[in-house]
């Protein structure tokens, strides 16, 4: 099973202890990752403040993240002004009242200059395009550039802009539960040590040690942070730290004072 | 037209906050007496529109772009109109949000 079968094949891999994957498997950090798919494409309605405020990632990529989002496309809504119509391309400034950005709208058939012919200066346009970077200024190469017909579109934009902001601004926050859940539990514990008697010094001593924050610690604590967190006589903690060395609930690492939980927790 | 400064979305009671800068908003056209226009904000408040551009209809919706020079007054710089189909309720929460919780988004 081991050594007859190099071909190479994927389903020779299985089995046989060969299995390169196994090496490289990390521990899934439980709320960290945040979807940052490149395959589904996002669409965010903005407003130009929001674009000229955006944090730049990369500058190769042009990748700009904004309420911890990278759009792949964004949409804007504002007036037209300094159209400018060339052989390959027609450019203009969009002006949306937060501020305002270079639009390019490349023509290469006749449905793109039919588009672009019927935008004129003063007047207000949707558009989808992609956000891009070049020598830092910021401009948009716009896809579709469409006049504005009913004026309520105007208000729908800008709600959309504060409901995107919104849902992903949440989605943001909502990442760090696990972590901010483990502070609870250090806050319920420390508000747990009342009693003083010695029995439960040492459990909970001992429970500090036992933290999965303590068990993922390579030299453990240090007997302070004991002090510190909970608060106690550092004559009593020490006592209880050598009480759970005795029984062999926890040992020593670097030095005298830093101890480590021998149980996995 | 100066696109150096952004505009704030106002209604009635928003304008008297940003006296001196510039300004948007919706008001439905009620007269129009030679220089000046007087329209009904999306809050119910009466404004004078000074400046060009008097080109609205009665009872259509003009979008004013200008400077707010009164705590009812706006010297405009650029009118719009918005036709007679104009969601007023829409455009005052609007203005309420941008000038509030989210006015990191637009100032």
């Amino acid at each position: 099973m081991y050594a007859n079968h190099y071909d190479g094949g994927a389903s020779h891999f299985h089995g046989g202890g060969f299995m390169p994957s196994q090496a490289t498997q990390t521990p899934d950090q439980a709320g960290s990752s945040k979807t940052r798919s490149s395959t589904t494409s996002t669409t965010v309605p903005l407003t130009i403040k929001q674009i000229t405020e955006a944090f730049h990632l990369n500058d190769e990529r042009a990748d700009f993240l904004i309420d911890g989002v990278e759009p792949s496309l964004v949409k804007l809504l504002g007036r037209v002004l300094n159209k400018a119509e060339r052989v390959t391309d027609v450019s203009f400034l969009l002006d949306d009242g937060t501020g305002s950005i270079e639009v390019t709208r490349w023509v290469s058939d006749s449905f793109d200059t039919d588009e672009m012919t019927k935008i004129e200066n003063g007047m207000y346009v949707v558009l989808i395009g992609k956000l891009k970077a070049f020598q830092g200024k910021r401009h948009i190469g716009a896809h579709a550039v469409r006049p504005v017909q009913d004026f309520n579109q105007i208000t729908l934009h800008f709600m959309e802009c504060i409901h995107a902001h919104l849902d992903n601004s949440r989605k943001a926050t909502a990442v760090p539960a696990t972590t901010s859940a483990m502070n609870d539990m250090r806050a319920y514990q420390t508000l747990n040590v009342g009693t003083g008697a010695s029995g439960d010094i040492r459990e909970v001593v001992l429970s500090v040690f036992q933290e999965p924050a303590s068990l993922a610690r390579e030299n453990g604590l240090h007997v302070n942070e004991i002090i510190r967190r909970l608060g106690l006589q550092e004559q009593k903690i020490r006592e209880a730290i050598e009480y759970h060395v005795e029984v062999g609930n926890i040992y020593s690492t670097i030095d005298d004072d830093h101890y480590k939980s021998a149980c996995n927790g | 037209m100066d696109t150096s400064s952004p505009t704030v979305f106002v209604n009635g009671e928003l304008l008297k906050l940003y006296m001196g800068r510039r300004v948007r908003t919706v008001v439905q056209v009620t007269r129009n007496e030679g220089g000046a226009v007087v329209g009904q904000s999306t809050d119910n408040q009466q404004l004078t529109v000074k400046g060009p551009n008097q080109s609205v209809p009665v009872m259509h919706f003009m979008e004013v772009i200008g400077v707010a020079d009164g705590p009812q007054s706006i010297r405009a710089e650029i009118c719009t109109d918005f036709g007679s189909n104009f969601d007023t309720a829409s455009y005052n929460g609007l203005c309420k949000l941008a000038n509030g919780q989210f006015k990191n988004l637009f100032l």
